[in-house]
């Protein structure tokens, strides 16, 4: 391509853009939108692609996009406030309790499609409840560099945390959850008697590792950003991107479903969501078997139902978290034990584990 | 405008209250109106829930019982007392080499400081990443010179932190003793010279003492700004280095912390304003916004003693040159006169390199072919510049941020012009407090702003809109006008508005043919600077923004902690080039009222 063809190419692109914002502004207007929480990065574009583009030409809902890691504190100071943003959330499994009867809808299960019925059906009742339905299978794996470890992998947390088998740079996130259990684990800890989790052990295990953690990543696609950059040859990193990078690109990383975590995301409408319905029709869009199944193709992580899981690409569905042989490595991740209590009382388990988490990061 | 309600206000009421309402602290009213109610009244909420708990010093408790938060904040003063010194170690010979040059040579290095001056502390910090990347410059050359055998490990430490806060804190040092610096007297260096001291003497006899305010109103803005720093160490530091304003946003993504995250902010908050009010205390509030003294009614017996104090600090400060610089000069013995100049010429030389590299580095890669950050680029495209301006969402932003920035400049303007003509012109006590709660929000840790404006914008239905991001953005803005059109008006002789009042203009007729003319550059550089202010603003927006409404800043931020990649080095190339259009159009402005800034 010539230098000026690309100018103009630039030059329409620019007036294109202002015609497409004011086309926004007046799709604002209409006031025709639903309002929704997206996680970012490759998985974020691949919603776009597959899920919100289509569907905003379908039924002519504009879905305006919102980065956030994590929404109940949000989620719950709007609600409180009676000012409510948001149509769709998705929160962890310990929040559709913490904050069920303050700040969360009811989900009218009628008015969703058939097609969304149909994939409902097939899915245990623990996750659809009246608050939240579970509309992705989280795996957190242990993901390693192939071209540093070609003779042996790692295999475990023992083998992570082992240093002079396994040489090399480590990345971990700055969180309590999974932490301490792989800390656990490494410490020989059986993973039937991981919870109640001994804190101060794991603390201890931690500090053993964390001469060799060149960071302690805070987003998703920060630990596969560290293993492609070589910041880091071994991190405890989300299945779906690593599976993304294995499937779609080619990345020279790997990754093991022993001891893995899983666990599911749950989808919710705040109290007082400004456009309820319009949040309905895109939980039924994204509900749908065959959609949710070209999700996957692009970005791994899937609708834990059986409909989905047939309906998808097996060489894509061979890392899925709820593949039945990866969920007979894994550990059943348990969210109620962090949402409880802490043992001084004054807040959540997860909170209290992420002050002591820091106190040893600090030091 | 305010002139214009001051004026109608005057027709409609009795002579002898007409008489008063000309008085020019009427204009006060409306910039103390606005902060009452969006900054001084938020501020008080927060104080409320802080002490919300079962008893009012639960949430304190909490802050000082958990060894993590004090030894945070143990090291939060240790970093920023650090980049004080190292600013101040850099800054000073930065100073004297802008002061000691001439012509283009000195306009050039003027311009290298204060060009990121004006960028987004964000930009600059991201640039410093792209440098200290695996990939970056540094480790290829020094891989390239042999140095390295492998990539070292330079960012998310503690020297990347304080190397990121140093140069990003650098420019204020810079000006805040140039200010000092350029009243020098040079016949007094000569003197010294020819009375053969050498530059040593030259140096703890003559410079010091004279440019000590300067140095003290440099340290102190530095260290207090880095005090609320939030971005840099977020971008740039590991876990050890975990600033306090970092825990409060981090605290905010629990759902149980009301109360607990209002008292973690009213600690910094507290910590802060005792800062400056000890150091207030010892230097005169004048430090904050780097100005002289007003001019008081009557001279306070305060203010005296103030007088007195200077006069002493200065005895103190020629105390200790002859106790530590003389030893020490005898130690050196006598270099040659030279010595000094080298000296200011190389550390200045090194300040201007770590301020305009990192900028040009991040220029170069928004050229790049390369789909992730290295340098050298492989090679050279326009495909992210493509990128950045077909994308919706990059060009929603980058609208909505221009909008709100220049309803946000036009806001602070309005009230700050009124303010700085109601201070300047007023004849009321208390001129020195008045002009700290106007200039305070500077001193104010953005987060600490940002959490407290929260609960205000929900409930009176403003988060998300784009008036309440400008009128949030204009707290700063207008601090940033009053000082720069303060000392603009020092410059009108109060004669000449008396004349033409004399001779039966209205004062609104008074204001737009003899002040607003004179005053006119100062006008429009405030107005620059309040516009670059809302438009790099990252912080409040953080905390005030919708999922409709996103600026510049808040998608950079979103793209720095998700992906990066190098359309934020394309986004960064063009501020640079706004920056550098305004300061080129604003330059005969910002050479007249340099003295102010």
């Amino acid at each position: 391509m010539t230098f000026t063809s690309r100018w103009k190419r630039l030059a329409s692109g620019i007036a294109g853009t202002a015609l497409l914002t004011m086309a926004a502004g007046a799709a604002f207007a209409q006031d025709n939108v639903v309002i929704m929480q997206d996680p970012g990065g490759a998985y974020g574009e691949a919603l776009r692609q597959v899920m919100y583009d289509p569907f905003e030409k379908e039924t002519g809902i504009k879905v305006v996009t919102v980065q956030e890691a994590r929404s109940g504190p949000r989620i719950k100071a709007q609600v409180e406030a009676g000012k409510t943003e948001w149509d769709l959330t998705f929160i962890f499994d310990q929040e559709t309790k913490l904050l069920g009867d303050c700040c969360l809808a009811d989900i009218d299960y009628s008015k969703l499609s058939e097609g969304a019925q149909k994939t409902l059906a097939s899915m245990p009742d623990n996750l659809k409840r009246p608050k939240g339905i579970a509309l992705q299978v989280i795996g957190v794996t242990l993901a390693y560099q192939t071209e540093k470890y070609t003779a042996e992998t790692p295999q475990n947390w023992a083998d992570f945390w082992n240093v002079e088998k396994f040489p090399g740079k480590r990345c971990l996130p700055a969180w309590p959850r999974f932490v301490f259990e792989a800390a656990l684990m490494a410490d020989g800890v059986e993973k039937e008697k991981l919870y109640p989790i001994d804190m101060e052990r794991a603390l201890k295990k931690i500090a053993e590792i964390k001469p060799h953690v060149s960071k302690w990543w805070t987003t998703a696609a920060q630990a596969p950003q560290l293993l492609l950059d070589g910041e880091a040859d071994m991190c405890m990193a989300y299945a779906g991107r690593i599976n993304n990078l294995i499937v779609v690109e080619g990345a020279p990383v790997n990754m093991t479903w022993n001891e893995g975590f899983v666990y599911y995301d749950f989808f919710s409408i705040p109290k007082g969501s400004p456009h309820y319905d319009n949040a309905l029709k895109l939980l039924s869009y994204r509900l749908d078997a065959e959609r949710a199944a070209e999700l996957t193709t692009l970005y791994p992580v899937a609708v834990p139902s059986p409909l989905v899981f047939a309906a998808a690409d097996p060489k894509v569905s061979l890392y899925w978290a709820n593949n039945p042989e990866n969920v007979a490595k894994a550990i059943e991740w348990s969210p109620d034990y962090w949402g409880a209590p802490s043992p001084d009382g004054k807040s959540t388990n997860e909170e209290y584990g992420q002050e002591k988490l820091n106190e040893l990061l600090a030091q | 405008m305010s002139m214009a309600v001051a004026g109608s206000l005057r027709g409609a009421r009795a002579a002898s209250f007409s008489e008063q309402l000309r008085k020019p602290v009427w204009l006060l009213v409306p910039a103390a109106c606005f902060l009452a109610f969006i900054y001084l009244l938020p501020l008080f909420d927060l104080v409320r829930i802080s002490l919300s708990g079962p008893s009012w010093a639960t949430h304190f408790e909490r802050v000082f019982a958990v060894s993590l938060y004090w030894d945070s904040l143990v090291r939060t003063i240790k970093i920023s007392a650090t980049v004080a010194f190292l600013c101040l170690l850099f800054g000073y010979p930065t100073a004297l080499l802008i002061h000691r040059s001439k012509g283009i040579v000195q306009v050039l290095i003027a311009t290298a400081i204060v060009l990121p001056y004006f960028i987004a502390i964000l930009i600059r910090t991201y640039a410093w990443m792209v440098l200290l990347g695996r990939n970056g410059p540094i480790n290829k050359l020094a891989i390239w010179l042999g140095i390295l055998d492998e990539p070292a490990q330079l960012l998310f430490n503690r020297g990347s932190v304080l190397l990121g806060m140093t140069a990003v804190l650098l420019p204020l040092m810079v000006l805040s003793i140039y200010s000092s610096v350029s009243r020098l007297d040079p016949s007094l260096k000569r003197a010294a010279l020819a009375s053969g001291a050498g530059p040593l003497a030259v140096f703890w006899r003559v410079l010091l003492p004279l440019t000590l305010p300067g140095i003290g109103a440099g340290v102190l803005i530095v260290f207090v700004t880095a005090l609320g720093f939030f971005i840099t160490p977020t971008l740039l530091g590991g876990p050890a280095d975990q600033m306090f304003a970092m825990h409060i946003t981090q605290q905010a993504d629990f759902a149980t912390s009301e109360g607990f995250l209002q008292a973690l902010a009213v600690v910094l908050l507290t910590i802060t304003l005792g800062v400056v009010a000890v150091a207030g205390k010892f230097l005169g509030y004048e430090f904050i916004w780097g100005g002289g003294k007003l001019v008081e009614a009557t001279p306070t017996p305060s203010e005296t003693r103030g007088r007195d104090k200077s006069a002493r600090q200065r005895s103190i400060g020629t105390f200790f040159a002859d106790a530590i610089g003389w030893p020490l000069l005898r130690l050196v013995g006598r270099l040659p006169a030279s010595f000094g100049t080298w000296t200011v010429r190389l550390m200045g030389g090194f300040v201007v390199l770590a301020l305009m590299v990192p900028i040009i580095v991040v220029m170069i890669i928004s050229f790049s072919k390369a789909s992730f950050l290295t340098f050298p680029p492989p090679g050279f495209s326009l495909r992210w510049y493509e990128k950045f301006f077909s994308d919706p969402e990059w060009m929603a932003a980058f609208f909505n941020s221009l909008t709100i920035a220049l309803m946000s400049s036009a806001l602070a303007v309005t009230l700050g012009t009124a303010a700085a003509m109601g201070v300047v012109r007023g004849t009321f006590k208390g001129k020195t407090a008045v002009m700290l709660l106007l200039v305070s929000p500077v001193i104010v840790p953005p987060v600490v702003l940002g959490l407290s404006l929260y609960s205000l914008f929900l409930r009176f239905d403003m988060v998300g809109t784009t008036w309440g991001l400008a009128a949030a953005h204009a707290i700063g803005g207008i601090p940033l006008v009053v000082v720069v059109i303060a000392a603009s008006l020092q410059g009108v002789d109060p004669r000449l508005e008396q004349a033409a009042a004399v001779h039966g203009a209205s004062p609104l007729r008074v204001f737009r043919t003899v002040t607003l003319p004179a005053i006119a550059p100062g006008v429009a550089a405030a107005a620059f600077f309040a516009f670059l202010h809302s438009f790099d603003e990252l912080v409040l927006s953080l905390f005030l923004s919708s999922a409709q409404l996103k600026t510049l800043p808040l998608r950079l931020w979103a793209d720095v902690n998700y992906q990066l990649n190098p359309v934020l080095a394309v986004v960064s190339t063009l501020e640079v080039l706004l920056v550098v259009g305004g300061i080129a159009l604003a330059r005969p402005v910002l050479a007249r009222s340099r003295g102010a800034i």
